[in-house]
């Protein structure tokens, strides 16, 4: 479970961030949600899909790290071995949150951090305050993400209601045979359909492409040949083990 | 030179008007059409609202209006619906059964009313045959907030807010359909030499032209009575209710379960509906004013309202009095007008047949509806017996609720005496004590209630069919003693992946369903 905390230089003054990966510090997922803004550095690594979050019904854009439950297939003896990690892996122990305050109704964004997440540590990892105070250059770059999550999650919201009004996303099954010659179908799928982006008019890709939705569009279909690199790693993985 | 029908117009603007506008609306606006639906509603005459419970069809309807199912539940009130929980109808106590809305578990193939009869003491008929009633009675919802709309896991209806209902379906039907909206008062109906209706003259000083007219006027049958006087037949030799006596109470806590079925609570002269939708519980004793005088009435209603947790005080107890008379049209299509919703009938809402016949009613204009005049005779011959039919089934399925009771005052009695039942109700009973309900006994493919919805009732009532065990096919038996226990797996699955009823109409008020 998770126990947030609003980041105070009193309360975390001695706080540290252990910053390796790995299962026992929580990186053992499938999917990591991921957002249109860094679908470029994502699509080189990981097939990026919608899928429906089960609280709330609404679609998310994941990036897959693997194909069963609590598989990532890009941890290696603490190290995450491919070049770029997925903003909401790095982000990892802090979490925007939300406070109201006196002067106004709007709430604020704050900087949380999760004291249950098991990178947080007293002995080891990158500090966050400066022993005279002050914030460390690693927490500063925290803060920085967490501002850029922030303005991208707003933005991938707006990018799958765009689609979803063009009617261009539909479920599909993702069948996969792993090099064993074992098939495996997975459910719950979601992505664009080629066939209706071509049929779009000029206005509607002028559109898109004004809001910042053309090139994530175009590059989360491209991400779709990564699944088989997922599929040799894990071929890779099965034959080590 | 036969005259072709461009103008529809519709009289009453309460859902009755509205679905049926909505319906052909649809069907007529594209781009070439020279087709218009008109739907003309007084400002001064309230809608009668009943109608708060839908059957499954109803989704079907809905998304071929091209309406957005959050949209609805949100702006409607309303709730899931997974069928009917009827208590104390077989003896005076707290026992039930249900009539859930999805059939037997692989009913086109296998009747397992014949193979439930082996073990009727240790497992109820619908809690045998299918997941529902169980979910139900879990307080379940009948899918999750991934499921996109009008989708499910277990087929479903709606418990709505007729007047909210009426107001959604007005602004859709005129915002996104080109219904034509006219709030005016009819003052007089013309007819050509044929009697067949050319116009309307409003008080506002308007006449709408038509060449096809459709009286959703409600009990006031301003068409269908005031023009053609058209008389009623009487069905109360059948079914005595006569009057209700409605409230509307909050539930007992802001958090307390929905139930996503009509409780239906036999009573000592009729039953009590209890209708959950997310802000209310819509309540009500329907009764037959033979048998019990108003002051009677009410007291057994606070009676049920003190037992289900939600009495008002006394002081500020005031049940609406609703008198109806249960009968139907002798003819609902004459010339060009064809009367939808109550001034076509009405009898007591047990299983909620009033909405149902609305859309059946305008699916069939739509399919049929001829493009000439002249086209207009036979179909209305074939309407008029398609709608004698469903009639004749709704009397006969619902008189099914009655005849099996052991409840022995008056009323109960008098409803079990053979004067009272049908004769085609009274052929099928003899046939159901030695054989159970299937398909040919409903043999009509468009039939409002099929086999199923007996057997529900038949056995749900306890109901007593003689069969001799040899006379089963062993396969079958077989088959049906793993689609039983294949049954109790099922349960188990969706019991631990549904949300709650109240759950789930919570997520939808804020997250909504997606379209795919």
């Amino acid at each position: 479970m998770s126990n947030f905390q609003l980041l105070s230089p009193e309360l975390h003054k001695d706080l540290r961030v252990i910053t390796e990966h790995s299962v026992e510090l929580g990186d053992g997922v499938r999917a990591v949600q991921t957002f249109p803004f860094e679908f470029r550095s994502v699509q080189g690594h990981y097939p990026i899909f919608l899928q429906k979050d089960a609280e709330t019904g609404q679609f998310q854009c994941m990036a897959m790290l693997g194909f069963e439950e609590g598989e990532n297939l890009f941890l290696e003896a603490g190290r995450w071995t491919a070049s770029y990690v997925p903003l909401m892996i790095k982000r990892q122990p802090f979490l925007i949150g939300f406070q109201s305050s006196a002067e106004s109704a709007e709430k604020k964004p704050v900087v949380t951090i999760d004291m249950d997440n098991p990178r947080v540590s007293k002995e080891s990892g990158e500090p966050l305050f400066l022993e005279h105070g002050g914030q460390s250059e690693f927490l500063q770059e925290s803060i920085s993400r967490l501002e850029y999550i922030h303005q991208a999650h707003e933005h991938a919201n707006e990018f799958v209601a765009h689609l979803l009004e063009l009617n261009l996303i539909e479920a599909f099954t993702l069948e996969i045979t792993m090099e064993d010659g074992s098939s495996n179908q997975l459910h719950g799928f979601y992505t664009v359909n080629e066939e209706k982006v071509k049929e779009l008019s000029g206005d509607q890709f002028a559109t898109m492409n004004e809001r910042g939705f053309l090139q994530p569009l175009f590059m989360m279909l491209a991400s779709h040949s990564c699944v088989g690199s997922l599929v040799r790693l894990k071929g890779l993985k099965d034959k080590a083990a | 030179m036969p005259k072709r029908i461009k103008k529809i117009v519709i009289v009453g603007g309460g859902t009755a008007g509205w679905l049926t506008a909505g319906l052909l609306a649809v069907r007529f606006n594209h781009a070439d059409s020279d087709v218009s639906v008109t739907l003309v509603e007084s400002p001064d005459v309230p809608i009668i609202g009943v109608g708060e419970g839908t059957w499954p069809s109803m989704r079907t309807t809905l998304q071929e209006i091209g309406v957005a199912e959050s949209d609805f539940l949100r702006q409607c009130d309303a709730s899931f619906k997974q069928g009917s929980k009827f208590v104390g109808w077989e003896k005076a106590d707290d026992s039930f059964y249900y009539h859930p809305f999805s059939l037997p578990e692989s009913y086109s193939e296998i009747n397992l009313a014949d193979h439930w009869q082996a073990h009727r003491d240790q497992v109820s008929f619908a809690n045998a045959v299918g997941a529902q009633s169980l979910i139900c009675e879990h307080g379940l919802a009948p899918k999750q907030i991934t499921t996109p709309e009008y989708a499910f896991n277990l087929n479903y209806g709606y418990h709505l807010d007729a007047g909210k209902f009426a107001q959604f379906l007005a602004e859709h039907c005129t915002n996104k359909l080109g219904v034509i909206h006219v709030l005016a008062n009819v003052n007089q109906v013309l007819a050509d030499d044929n009697n067949c209706l050319t116009e309307l003259k409003c008080d506002t000083g308007k006449t709408v032209v038509g060449d096809f007219f459709i009286d959703c006027t409600g009990f006031h049958a301003k068409l269908i009575e005031g023009h053609y006087r058209v008389d009623k037949t009487s069905l109360k030799q059948y079914l005595f209710n006569d009057s209700a006596l409605a409230v509307q109470v909050p539930h007992p806590e802001k958090d307390s379960g929905i139930e996503s079925c009509t409780l239906g609570t036999a009573m000592s002269c009729g039953w009590v509906w209890d209708i959950a939708l997310p802000t209310r519980r819509g309540i009500g004793y329907v009764h037959s004013s033979d048998f019990i005088d108003e002051d009677q009435a009410s007291a057994e209603l606070y009676g049920y309202l003190q037992k289900a947790g939600c009495a008002p005080n006394q002081s500020d107890y005031a049940p609406r009095k609703i008198s109806f008379s249960p009968n139907k049209r002798e003819s609902f299509w004459v010339k060009n007008c064809v009367a939808i919703g109550l001034s076509a009938g009405f009898v007591e809402p047990l299983e909620a047949s009033a909405l149902v016949l609305v859309e059946t009613a305008a699916k069939f204009l739509r399919d049929n509806m001829p493009a000439h005049q002249s086209g207009l005779e036979p179909i209305a011959r074939r309407y008029n017996t398609m709608m004698h039919r469903h009639w004749a089934d709704i009397v006969d399925f619902l008189k099914l609720h009655y005849v099996l009771t052991q409840r022995d005052n008056e009323y109960w009695t008098k409803h079990k005496a053979e004067e009272t039942i049908p004769d085609s109700l009274s052929e099928n009973l003899a046939l159901w004590s030695v054989a159970t309900p299937w398909h040919l006994d409903t043999p009509h493919i468009d039939a409002l209630f099929p086999a199923a919805s007996y057997q529900y009732v038949l056995y749900g009532m306890n109901h007593r069919t003689e069969l001799d065990p040899n006379w089963l096919v062993p396969k079958q038996r077989r088959w049906a003693d793993a689609l039983f226990q294949k049954n109790i797996q099922r349960v188990r699955d969706l019991s631990s992946a549904l949300p709650t009823n109240r759950e789930l109409l919570e997520k939808v008020q804020q997250y909504g369903f997606q379209s795919i």
